[in-house]
């Protein structure tokens, strides 16, 4: 695979803008409810982005902004569905932690290890219908714990169905650190427990996240049944935005916020390569500028009209 | 209460009562074990399990993996080993994950074993709208009311956030502990149904009412922060002559319909206001009950006030209409006091 450098810096850039600018609607108490920001986790995002095709399936978690851009979510839709709006994805119904975009193959749950099985689902009918695709169901290191990841590996290896298992390693589930409640280094490891392909990849080193990510989807869709790839990584902010964040000490984020920064690291790269800084500033300024013009205009869309509240219950109405 | 009991009460929030509740019963009781999400090191997402595990330790306050189903299983394998955990569900909303240990083993066991084996097992858990959503907004209080063998409990005031806990601690039977995060979020001072926190333990006895408001004219029952709500409404209908008594359930199961039954026989107008959802749900076990009680014809007015059928959607402007609050309780207490 060759790697369109710029292309890349680019794509982190506009999912980091594009977070920065949902932050911007929660001390104004436009969005509702506890926002996750993937910060610092952009190389994943980016990195799925260059393998999924547009049939491929998508399910996420809590923190879903950057899978669903990955995925081809038009981002006006999604930020205007993270800000309530009519005009949102959802019609303003699901918010930031419940985006659906049925023609995309992209859902998630705001619930902790609830994805894993609805990708398991897309898996069943791309093996039932013989299609080339993959169905990735994304988790946090918090959701490995959970039954489903057993579940899900098991039926998916038994039955040689095309899941790809992306585990976003950032060491917390909220306050609780991943060390004192798993006793092996990582979970790649896991893997060969059930059958399927297991790679473990620095997840803040986009061109190693690609290489992984790529490598591991190739083998699903080839039939060569489940794969768990996991990214590790760190979560520059709190768990979600307004938390105190006191569980984790000052220093160890101002270490890890420096050392684990995907676009920060992959900038000096570059530029030992022989970027121009002047060509990556613009990049950053052009996404910054891009989100948000955005933002303002999704502030000038309207509310879901009240009148609509019992609408969509179910199909027709009843 | 004595002298020196009324010396000691303090203004605490909700929050700060439950962990206080917490702290004094592991205190004096070492089987008293707290297990669940971020409890310990963090002392609850809603800081009600705070100054916990420096106290106690981490065999006693255990921080989790995401590993509700197994957890809550291990919950009651604890009780039945004679110690009594208190197992912390975040938001109620992810009792589905472990819904099979607690319906089938934690509310049934008692009965299955004829009584030989006691439950002294307490989930603890937030429920409530604060603008979260259809995933981390709901009550599910009658779900597990339905449920034979647990006790539901819901609170409302700091003072019974604290005697509730310790009277569910204490207490021999499963207890789901229902706490409402627009509750455990709120300030002290910001409470209308204020009640000081005494500095001692004490107990609140589960299932019996507690009438919030003395009235004449129409009984108005619920629980939870829309007691906070109903008082709210209460006060601004007063002015117009309507005069409310209210009640505050705090347990829907016991159901303490003889307070209910009494009132309304008293007013004639009978309102149950729920922020859980409306069908097969609390309002209608009420008003049967009491209709149960006084005859079915006993009473002028029967009205329901709850969430629709309906998940709670992202939008304010959505969710503002299908909740009740305050504007929308005193909306419904005039058109009953219109009607007759
Ligand atoms: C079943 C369930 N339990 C608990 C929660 C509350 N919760 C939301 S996110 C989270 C931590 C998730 O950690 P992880 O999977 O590592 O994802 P991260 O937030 O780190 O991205 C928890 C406990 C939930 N949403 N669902
Ligand atoms: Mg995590």
């Amino acid at each position: 695979m060759k790697l369109n450098e710029i292309n890349l810096f680019r794509t982190m850039v506009r999912l980091r803008a594009f977070d920065e600018a949902c932050i911007e609607g929660v001390p104004t108490f436009e969005i509702h409810g506890e926002l996750h920001t993937s910060i610092g986790q952009e190389a994943i995002g980016a990195a799925m982005a260059q393998s999924l095709t547009p049939h491929d399936a998508v399910v996420s978690t809590h923190r879903n902004h950057y899978h669903a851009l990955a995925k081809g979510v038009p981002p006006r839709a999604l930020m205007a569905e993270i800000f309530e709006k009519e005009t949102g994805l959802c019609r303003g119904r699901g918010g930031h932690m419940h985006p659906f975009d049925p023609e995309r193959n992209f859902s998630a749950t705001g619930i902790v290890g609830a994805s894993l099985p609805v990708a398991l689902g897309y898996a069943y009918n791309f093996k039932l219908k013989g299609l080339p695709y993959v169905a990735v169901g994304i988790c946090g290191d918090g959701a490995t714990n959970h039954g489903t990841f057993h579940e899900c590996l098991n039926m998916a290896a038994a039955w040689g169905l095309p899941l790809v298992c992306l585990v976003e390693n950032n060491q917390y589930a909220i306050s609780v650190r991943f060390s004192d409640v798993t006793a092996t280094p990582g979970i790649a490891e896991r893997a060969a427990a059930y059958g399927a392909l297991g790679r473990r990849v620095d997840g803040t080193d986009v061109e190693e996240v690609v290489k992984a990510f790529a490598e591991v989807a190739k083998h699903t869709r080839k039939g060569g049944g489940p794969s768990l790839l996991e990214a590790t990584c760190y979560r520059h902010r709190g768990h979600y935005e307004g938390d105190h964040d006191n569980y984790r000490e000052r220093a160890e984020k101002q270490r890890m916020r420096a050392e684990m920064d995907p676009i920060a690291r992959y900038r000096r790269m570059l530029v030992e390569r022989g970027a121009a800084e002047g060509e990556l500033d613009q990049i950053v300024a052009a996404a910054k500028g891009e989100m948000s013009a955005m933002l303002a205009d999704i502030r000038k869309d309207a509310m879901p009209d009240p009148a609509g509240a019992m609408d969509h219950v179910f199909a027709e109405v009843v | 209460m004595t002298a020196d009991m009324a010396a000691n009460m303090r203004k605490i929030n909700a929050s700060q009562a439950v962990a206080e509740s917490l702290f004094q019963e592991m205190e004096c009781d070492e089987r008293v074990v707290i297990l669940g999400e971020d409890v310990g090191r963090c002392g609850g997402v809603f800081g009600s399990s705070r100054n916990l595990l420096d106290r106690f330790g981490p065999m006693r306050v255990r921080d989790t993996p995401i590993s509700e189903m197994s957890f809550t299983g291990m919950g009651v394998g604890m009780a039945m080993a004679g110690l009594r955990p208190v197992v912390e569900i975040m938001f109620v909303d992810f009792i589905g994950v472990c819904l099979e240990q607690v319906y089938n083993a934690m509310a049934k066991i008692p009965y299955m074993s004829g009584g030989r084996v006691k439950m002294p097992m307490v989930i603890k858990t937030a429920g409530g709208n604060i603008g979260s959503a259809a995933q981390h907004s709901q009550c599910l209080w009658a779900t597990f009311a339905h449920l034979p063998g647990m006790q539901v409990v819901a609170p409302s005031s700091a003072r019974d956030h604290k005697g509730l806990m310790a009277a569910a601690i204490r207490s021999d039977n499963p207890v789901i502990f229902i706490e409402h995060k627009g509750l455990l979020l709120k300030q002290a001072k910001e409470f209308l149904n204020a009640g000081d926190v005494p500095a001692e333990p004490f107990v609140t006895p589960i299932g019996k009412a507690d009438i919030v408001r003395k009235g004449g004219d129409i009984t108005l029952v619920t629980l939870s922060a829309s007691v906070e709500y109903a008082m709210e409404a209460a006060a601004q209908v007063a002015g117009e002559g309507i005069d409310v008594e209210l009640i505050d359930l705090r347990s829907i199961v016991p159901l303490d319909v003889e307070t209910v039954a009494q009132s309304a026989a008293k007013t004639g107008r009978l309102l149950v206001v729920d922020e859980d959802y409306l069908s097969f749900g609390l309002s209608a076990e009420i008003i049967v009950r009491v209709l149960e009680r006084l005859g079915p014809s006993s009473l002028r007015q029967l009205r329901r006030h709850a969430v629709p059928d309906v998940p709670i959607p992202a939008a304010l402007s959505l969710e503002e209409v299908l909740v009740p609050g305050p504007a929308s309780i005193a909306r419904v207490l005039r058109e009953m006091a219109a009607a007759s």
